[in-house]
């Protein structure tokens, strides 16, 4: 029983150790103890999952969990799967149907999006609905984001 | 299809649809937002709000905040008196309720700790001593003058904050003309915006004595005027910078305690400062769509002809004033667009309630009428047997006329639009024969393109375009316009890249900080594309004139022979004839630095009714959807299952930034169409201040979309664009009604459609008549 | 932006080890923590302790009983639960964890803090400032319930939406504490007090969830304004046997409610009389009745279209 613990984890594939007191959140821990600013605060309480990051691949959302839960956890943030020189499918697409706006919901469900990917290189059209039910935006109407997500599926 | 700077020559790069040149930055997680940005030594302040929706503040006692570890200090409404709004003619509001409170979660008291979590904990040790007074709730309560007045130090005390009355032609003689008269009333109710990113602010006061503020708000020049004003600070010695902004859809136009808290705590502190509101404040910060009670009446000929109409609007406008001025003529403006119209009468009211401030919200002011205006088109159409689409088709205003109220109208893609959307849903054949539960319903509908003065009044221009070259071959654009996810960078971009014959990508564009950009009024109004790039264009011109002249005499051919695309300046007559556009950068920087600038100032069109200072706009854009909906006439639920809208934005300078303002604009109207509401219970407390219960529509609730777009050719607009970030969403609400009356024969004129409320509508329309 | 409240931590790796701190005054239970976490937030409770069950790795196990029946971990996650091949056997069941919340939510939520989800209610479930504004409620810093002033108790409403069908199957959970461990029926844990929903001793963790071997099916139902997101407004469960029709009916107060009928029209009858929502919820109760019989009937017609 303690307030504060050392934290070993992986996050994006490096390796960080950390004292982290108990009730810092795991959005907290990512953006402003690893700099990692790409998830986000949107309602911090689990309604909009602007903060979802993938731990161990399935995505989770970092305001509502304990950065001490995730000992000896494997992360990976909005930074870890790809950047302009490299994008991901899912973030090329993206681009390509401008289905970010603000972009502010992007990180998000880009990840939730590369999770399914993963797990399900074919998925049907329900089944992408089925996730993006995880993820607010407010600017797109979705159909871009849909659009994305389905040119995504079978490059990724 | 080509603008009046470059009449027959083809646009290369306008016109395109894919990807915005800072699209990849978002998706990335580079973009910077005001939260994702840290200051060495900085502090986290929050706010004490007020529990009470109106009272006298009888004493603040601190001591036990100030006294827990980690707090930093604090200050309250006296520290920063002068008051401030949105509206220079009615500012009514400060940084933090000095002596009063007006609404439930105004700010009190704003603490600053080492961590947020301290200074949250130090907020609920403050003990605030309140007097409630008696509260005004409604627009029957704030006419009643037997209430106190909301703002009892103003000069004329009153809970009405503004009214007014216009009337043009003859209304009664119109009435007297008409075969039908339709007389109805409708109640729009209140919503709010909810940006996923909340609003914040971070202050620093560098040493050199100035003032450096990052905003999340979408109007930088305004508010960059007010907090120098409020803050007592000359405006120069504020530089104020807007990061990537995670949206706002008119939320974020006015200046915020965050702003001024932000930079007043960090003066005082001598430490930097930063103020992200939490969700519950969103709600409190409000400045969202006005809950209105609407009267109208309109005379009608058999041929479908509008003979004249007779509008009363009251809006119920929170505690301060904010844009509300300006709402209470947008209330009554637009009425008289798209349809012909010579006998216009209407009235409007602006009313101060104990609630958070409305404000603009995407469509101001015009949401709210078009809805009452295009369901009584609905009735009257039915009542005169006519097709809904005809009756707006025989109604079309003309281009190039001027409206009763003085509007004067430009291109005008009415036509097409209607003609579209009927065409592509299939309208004519299945209004009235989708068979029990299901429906469709037509709307169309006029927004600006940008408001022709500004909200204080000056000659200036209201949008500057700095464009600065060099022989690196970097070309950066510095505009004062806020990206706040519409894609206002990538129009830049693609403007300035389209005259120097560059791609959109090859431009570098730094927007939104008032000391390194010239000024741009802001991100409201549906402004920015028509303003900042006509300045966009200019300030292009004037570089492409200098390349030009440079690329002429290398190439031994006068100017006007020359032509730029692909990053070259080639002979038209014979493109092998070229020079690459860096090396015509550097010739052309022998003649000195290549830095130019453009400004857009609206014409002096003005309008023939003095009164009518706002409204007009250089512009109009023109919209028509149509919606189907299902109905489960046992428990009410009601599902939109498509819409299809076709929007006339003049030139499409990018058609998939376009599509994604329509989808954007019907998305936000089915929410304001069936599911959200910012609604109040007893003692003025917000039903729901959180995404949990304030019913943002999720992928699930959002229809299938159908966008078209309609091109007209705006004469005044940069290549002929007008707008298409508001207008699309007017006619969706109306459209939505309709299809509910289609599939269930029941009217409902009070938004949004609940299930609880179509049930209850449909109990009625079953009962046997007593 | 919304900070947690400051508390201690713990994961204990035995089962014995967790009770023990449990017994701590003011330690709390963190499982999934998607219920917990945001009512920290809110500042629903301030815990002194959180006892973690992450390295009680049996609680993330499940085996196949000798009658058939299954014995699920507390601490598998709904999704874990719901993807089991095992559970196409319990079709309302799996039907009822893939409607929770979000997908996303589905996957870090478990089926044992579910099952023990605290009731909610408009007035409680609120950020701090909003409650502040209302003075608090009989739940949480108030002592006046604003959904029935005049009533005796809390009314908050019980709103997991699992529970329903785990009733009708007739399951069991397994409840280990400082005096050892008991089986509890699902229909005999709740109390009916909104206050305390859940009959629970100091110090007890649930363990394992018990399922008879599949019977006849049984449907849930979940009513909400949006599919994904939102807590049910209405949950019902509807099962068919030989002796008629079955349902239970959920987030209409503290505790669910069982009831039985001849025809589906009977049932929706029987629910109609004897459930009365209240206004725990945004929508008036007045059509959440009307709906509930909507509800109940057509739960119970999807089992005779079976």
């Amino acid at each position: 029983m303690s307030s504060e613990s050392i934290l070993s984890l992986r996050v994006n594939g490096q390796p960080f150790r950390r004292l982290v007191p108990a009730e810092r959140s795991l959005l907290d821990f990512l953006r402003e103890d690893l700099g990692l600013t790409g998830s986000k605060h949107g309602c911090d309480v689990g309604d909009c999952g602007a903060c979802t990051v993938l731990v161990e691949g399935q995505p989770r959302l970092a305001c509502i969990t304990l950065a001490v839960e995730m000992e000896g956890a494997s992360i990976t943030t909005i930074e870890g799967i790809g950047g302009p020189e490299g994008p991901h499918p899912v973030q090329k697409h993206f681009d390509q149907q401008v289905a970010s706006q603000c972009g502010y919901c992007t990180p998000g469900i880009v990840l939730v999006l590369v999770a399914l990917l993963r797990d399900d290189p074919q998925p049907s059209e329900s089944r992408i609905r089925e996730v993006l039910g995880s993820n607010i935006c407010r600017c797109t109407g979705y159909t871009k984001i849909l659009a994305a997500a389905r040119a995504a599926v079978g490059a990724a | 299809m080509s603008g009046r700077w470059h009449a027959g020559e083809e646009a290369v790069v306008v016109g395109h649809s894919g990807p915005k040149i800072d699209g990849m930055a978002r998706i990335t997680g580079q973009a910077l937002f005001v939260d994702d940005l840290r200051l060495p030594r900085m502090v986290h302040a929050k706010f004490l709000r007020s529990p009470f929706p109106h009272a006298w503040i009888r004493s603040i006692d601190l001591s036990a905040a100030l006294a827990l570890p980690g707090v930093v200090g604090s200050m309250v409404g006296e520290e920063i008196p002068r008051k401030y709004g949105a509206i220079p003619v009615c500012q009514d509001e400060t940084a933090l309720a000095i002596g009063k409170v007006r609404y439930v979660g105004e700010p009190v008291v704003c603490i600053a700790a080492e961590d947020e979590e301290t200074a949250l904990r130090a907020c609920r040790l403050v003990r605030v001593e309140y007097e409630p007074l008696p509260t005004i709730l409604s627009i029957d309560e704030a006419l009643d003058p037997a209430r106190p007045a909301i703002h009892h130090d103003s000069r004329k005390p009153s809970n009405v904050l503004r009214r007014v009355s216009q009337d043009y032609g003859d209304v009664e003689k119109g009435f007297a003309e008409a075969d039908l008269i339709v007389e109805e009333s409708y109640d729009y109710p209140g919503s709010t915006h909810v940006p996923l990113e909340s609003h914040g602010a971070l202050a620093v006061w560098e040493a050199d004595g100035r003032l450096k503020l990052w905003t999340s708000t979408q109007n930088p020049h305004y508010v960059h005027r007010d907090i120098a004003r409020v803050l007592g600070l000359e405006a120069a010695q504020v530089r104020l910078i807007k990061p990537a902004v995670g949206a706002g859809y008119g939320g974020k136009c006015d200046p915020f305690c965050t702003e001024l808290c932000a930079s007043y705590l960090a003066k005082k502190l001598g430490r930097p400062v930063k103020i992200i509101l939490d969700r519950e404040e969103v709600f409190y910060a409000h400045r969202g769509r006005h809950p209105v009670r609407m009267w109208l009446k309109m005379g009608f000929r058999n041929d479908g002809s509008i003979t004249a109409i007779d509008f009363k609007a009251q809006a119920d406008g929170g505690a301060y004033s904010s844009y509300g001025v300006v709402t209470s003529y947008y209330l009554g403006v637009f009425m008289t667009l798209p349809y012909r119209l010579q006998n216009y009468r209407f009235e409007s009211q602006r009313l101060y309630t104990n609630k958070p401030p409305c404000g603009p919200k995407r469509g101001h002011g015009a949401i709210q009428p078009r809805f009452a205006l295009e369901l009584h088109l609905e009735k009257a159409a039915q009542l005169l047997k006519i097709p809904a689409d005809e009756l707006r088709l025989r109604n079309i205003v003309a281009p190039d006329t001027e409206t009763c109220n003085g509007l004067k109208v430009g291109s005008v893609g009415m036509e097409e639009c209607i003609r579209a959307v009927v065409k592509s849903s299939g309208y004519a054949e299945k209004k009235g024969k989708l068979g029990p539960g299901r429906g469709i319903g037509i709307a169309a509908s006029a927004y600006m393109c940008g408001a022709l003065h500004p909200t204080y009044q000056n000659e200036l221009f209201h949008s500057g375009v700095m464009i600065k070259v060099d022989r690196s071959g970097d070309v950066c654009l510095f505009s004062g316009t806020a990206d706040i996810g519409q894609g206002s960078i990538h129009m830049l971009a693609t403007l300035c890249a389209e005259r120097l014959g560059l791609r959109p990508e090859q431009v570098r564009v730094v927007e939104g900080d008032t000391s390194l950009t010239p000024v741009d009024l802001g991100s409201y109004s549906s402004r920015v594309t028509f303003m900042a790039g006509n300045a966009c264009v200019e300030a292009a011109d004037k570089v492409r004139a200098r390349l030009f002249a440079a690329a002429a005499k290398k190439l031994k051919v006068e100017d006007a022979a020359l032509q730029a695309a692909e990053g070259f300046i080639f002979v038209k007559s014979e493109p092998t004839q070229k020079i690459s556009f860096v090396d015509a950068v550097w010739l052309a920087e022998e003649a000195g630095p290549l830095v130019e600038a453009g400004g857009y100032t609206p014409p002096k069109i003005g309008n023939r009714f003095r009164r009518q200072s706002v409204g007009p706009s250089p512009a109009y854009s023109f919209t028509a959807q149509v919606a189907e909906v299902e109905v489960d006439e046992e428990t009410g639920i009601i599902r939109v299952e498509r819409i299809w809208v076709a929007h006339d934005c003049g030139r499409a300078l990018n058609r998939t930034i376009v599509e994604g303002q329509l989808e954007g604009c019907v998305y936000m109207g089915v929410g304001e169409a069936l599911y959200e509401e910012q609604a109040y219970r007893k003692g003025g407390i917000l039903r729901a201040p959180s995404i949990l219960e304030y019913k943002i529509p999720t992928l699930h609730e959002t229809p299938e979309i159908h966008s078209i777009i309609v091109e007209s050719h705006e004469e005044g607009g940069p290549f002929g664009a007008k707008e298409a970030g508001e207008g699309p969403q007017l006619s969706t609400v109306p459209a939505i009604a309709a299809a509910l009356q289609d599939a269930t024969g029941i009217w409902l004129r009070d938004p949004p459609f609940t299930p609880e409320k179509i049930l209850k509508a449909l109990e009625r329309h079953r009962a046997p008549l007593s | 932006m919304l900070p947690f409240p400051k508390f201690d931590y713990a994961a204990p790796t035995t089962l014995r080890e967790a009770v023990s701190l449990l017994c701590t005054p003011g330690a709390r239970i963190l499982a999934g923590g998607t219920d917990l976490l945001p009512s920290l937030k809110h500042r629903l409770f301030e815990p002194s302790l959180l006892v973690s069950i992450r390295r009680l790795t049996e609680l993330r196990e499940w085996e196949m009983l000798p009658d058939g029946g299954l014995a699920l971990g507390a601490g598998l996650t709904l999704q874990q639960l719901s993807g089991l091949p095992a559970l196409a056997l319990y079709p309302g069941l799996q039907e009822a964890c893939r409607t929770v919340a979000t997908p996303t939510l589905q996957g870090t939520a478990t089926i044992g803090g579910n099952i023990l989800l605290e009731s909610r209610c408009l007035y409680y479930n609120q950020p701090v400032g909003w409650r502040d504004a209302i003075g608090g409620c009989l739940k949480c810093d108030g002592s006046v319930c604003h959904v029935a002033p005049k009533g005796k108790g809390c009314y908050a409403a019980h709103s997991a939406d699992t529970v329903p069908t785990l009733w009708l199957l007739g399951a069991q959970v397994e409840l280990v504490g400082p005096l050892g461990v008991r089986l509890v029926p699902i229909s005999a844990l709740y109390s009916g007090d909104g206050l305390r929903p859940m009959l629970l001793q100091p110090g007890e963790i649930l363990t394992r969830l018990l399922l008879p071997p599949p019977g006849p099916p049984t449907v849930h139902r979940k009513l909400r304004t949006r599919a994904a997101i939102d807590y049910g407004l209405l949950l019902v469960a509807a099962s068919r046997s030989q002796s008629g029709y079955r349902a239970v009916v959920s987030a209409v107060g503290p505790a669910p409610i069982e009831v039985r009928g001849e025809s589906p029209e009977d049932l929706a009858e029987a629910a109609f009389r004897a459930v009365q929502p209240l206004g725990t919820h945004a929508p008036a109760p007045t059509w959440r009745k009307k709906v509930l019989r909507v509800e109940v009937r057509r739960a119970a017609e999807s089992l005779k279209e079976g």
